[in-house]
């Protein structure tokens, strides 16, 4: 009992107060190590970000770019009109965290989104039941705060998503992405390396084989029977999210305009991870102590916001600053192959002679 | 003959015009002659009192045919729609998951396209394997049973694959379950007079030629012809000698059935109806007892 009253004091703590807390921590003992320029005549296979220290969850601790990188900035009007998306996240502080700015831009640019969380969350709360029904409740809002028509929960058991039939999970997510007519998925990488968390996992690779499976004819065909129509989710961004992880990016997305938009996303999520409700906590925690910290403001709802800006922000702020934006996320982005048929249609257009 | 103890035997004859019309039920096997040879009499009573009947086939039944596994599963597929015709069977679905390996499936993901199935069809009744039923020694019938069971009262819950509803496809409980008698030894609380649709069922074995039997009258008449001989009840077609086959060799079970109870063809089942009352115990406790304030 004691134990988990600590446990939960100093989880929260944390969260609120940074500084602080780690500056009365004892130091762990480390072997010394020191800076190494790499040998001769080898290029770096991966690059190491650049963090502020007051998040745990942003920026894993590499990239490796792909040599056709690109920036995808904000559009002009409504190229996306007519096109739906769905976010597929395991826990409901996933897209908010990793993807935020990114859903409330291609909303913002005319996409229909829609939100699919895959667990419970129940690992998350002052009990089982409370965090399961926060999170539920923090799900429907983080979903309205990026701009998504709908937001799904699956509820499957937190932490234990390993134990899951995945071949299930795809079944449910074709099926909805068949019935949502889903073109583009975000959501978390399948190949995170050092990837510490099960959920993730299992939730990224049942989107992606879902993504494919959603379009064939013979998969699930009862769908069809129901009305249902083959869909072919074309476009794919994954995202990372092991601290610790390695990940390859080819596509840098300007979150900039929509940085306000991503910190109200994590604002909803109140029920679990480093955003939510920690700015309103540490002001309550410092006027407790006769102190205040100005960026707060003074008021609640703007210390939430401010909390998560000019801390939680901070990460994705660092990596923009690398490519000479304001704030951005960073993605291994899929796109449409193309029609192989086309092409060979092309080539005989182009090349066939007289008999 | 084994029987359930908890209550009498009920004997379902066959009903005048069509009590049922409205109402659907959804026969399941795992395997293209289950259906024919265990409950294809009270298949065809039950379209013939009004039913809509759906035929689902869980397996692909690639390990029966005697020919390639490729070709095995082509001959079973393509038969298991004329037994669908044959016993009158609105629509036929096929799941073709591996033949005798459904132990080694998620039996999820089979329970959630039969839950799928259920409420988009609107199923009331189920015809399927006992999946309490002793002596099963075939992994795929048991794996079936069980996913039909469950599917059939999850698919009345709200909160199971709620996905459905986006698609405007309500939850509906499957209220009513005949479970075949497949084995011997296996508990029957009904017997199903289906005397006068024997016909229906033998035209649906005849079907069954990669397995159950259906081509066994031609084949005999091929061979006795070969040998020089021939036997009149197989008459003088194919078709005629794979009936007569059938009526005369394979139906033992069904006379030994009805004979007791003075009928010249049955079939057992282990029959549960969760319809219930509309009247509740409390209505009736409350309807005696209530008072004025």
């Amino acid at each position: 009992m004691k134990r988990r009253k600590f446990l939960t004091h100093s989880t929260l703590a944390g969260a609120a107060l940074p500084a602080a807390a780690m500056a009365q921590a004892p130091a762990r003992a480390t072997s010394p190590v020191t800076p190494l320029p790499l040998p001769a005549k080898t290029t770096a296979a991966a690059y190491a970000n650049k963090r502020s220290g007051y998040s745990p969850f942003t920026v894993p601790d590499y990239y490796s770019y792909a040599d056709d990188l690109q920036i995808e900035r904000a559009a002009k009007g409504k190229p996306h009109q007519g096109k739906v998306l769905a976010a597929v996240q395991a826990h409901s502080d996933d897209i908010p965290l990793y993807a935020g700015g990114l859903v409330a831009k291609l909303v913002d640019e005319g996409y229909t989104a829609y939100l699919i969380r895959i667990s419970n969350d129940e690992a998350a709360g002052k009990t089982l039941g409370y965090g399961v029904v926060q999170n539920e409740i923090d799900n429907r809002e983080v979903a309205k705060e990026l701009g998504c028509k709908k937001a799904f929960s699956f509820y499957y058991r937190n932490h234990r998503m390993d134990d899951c039939a995945e071949i299930e999970i795809r079944q449910r997510l074709i099926f909805l992405f068949r019935v949502l007519k889903v073109d583009t998925l975000i959501t978390m990488d399948p190949y995170n390396h050092y990837e510490e968390n099960p959920d993730h996992l299992v939730a990224g690779r049942a989107a992606e084989a879902a993504c494919w499976l959603a379009g064939t004819s013979k998969d699930y065909p009862e769908h069809y029977r129901a009305g249902l129509k083959p869909v072919h989710v074309r476009e794919k961004y994954y995202h990372a999210r092991s601290p610790n992880g390695h990940n390859l990016v080819n596509r840098i997305v300007d979150i900039s305009p929509y940085i306000d938009q991503k910190v109200r996303g994590n604002v909803a999520n109140k029920g679990k991870g480093p955003a939510g409700e920690a700015g309103s906590r540490l002001r309550a925690e410092l006027a407790k102590q006769g102190k205040k910290l100005a960026l707060l403001g003074d008021d609640d709802d703007t210390a939430n916001r401010q909390y998560i800006k000019h801390f939680l922000m901070e990460d994705w702020r660092l990596l923009g600053q690398r490519f000479g934006l304001q704030y951005a996320e960073a993605f291994r982005y899929i796109g449409s192959e193309g029609s192989h048929q086309a092409n060979i249609r092309k080539y005989v257009d182009a090349n066939a002679v007289k008999l | 003959m084994a029987r359930a103890d908890v209550k009498e035997i009920i004997i379902d004859r066959d009903q005048p015009g069509q009590p049922h019309k409205g109402k659907v039920f959804a026969a399941v096997h795992a395997h293209l002659d289950d259906i024919p040879l265990f409950a294809g009499g009270l298949c065809a009573k039950l379209v013939r009192e009004g039913y809509t009947g759906y035929l689902i086939r869980t397996t692909n039944d690639e390990k029966c045919g005697g020919h390639s596994t490729a070709e095995n599963i082509l001959s079973n597929e393509q038969e298991h729609y004329k037994v669908g015709e044959a016993l009158g069977f609105k629509e036929v679905f096929h799941f073709y998951y591996q033949n005798h390996e459904m132990d080694n499936i998620s039996s999820l993901d089979l329970r959630a396209r039969l839950i799928f199935l259920f409420r988009f069809l609107k199923v009331d009744t189920v015809v399927t394997f006992n999946p309490w039923g002793h002596g099963e020694e075939n992994p795929d019938h048991s794996v079936t049973g069980r996913a039909v069971e469950e599917a059939a009262w999850m698919s009345g819950m709200a909160n199971d694959y709620h996905e459905h509803m986006e698609a405007g496809i309500q939850p509906h409980p499957v209220k009513e379950r005949y479970y075949f008698y497949a084995r011997p030894g296996q508990t029957f609380n009904r017997i199903v007079d289906i005397s006068s649709h024997i016909d229906r069922k033998i035209e649906s074995i005849v079907e069954c030629r990669s397995q159950g039997g259906g081509n066994h009258g031609s084949l005999l008449k091929a061979k006795l012809a070969a040998q020089g001989k021939r036997l009149p009840i197989l008459g003088n077609d194919d078709r005629t000698a794979d009936r007569e086959y059938i009526r005369h060799f394979m139906l033992d079970g069904e006379r030994e059935c009805g004979a007791p109870h003075g009928f010249a063809y049955a079939e057992r089942y282990y029959y549960i109806d969760q319809r219930g009352s509309e009247f509740t115990k409390v209505d009736e406790y409350v309807s005696k007892n209530a008072v004025a304030l």
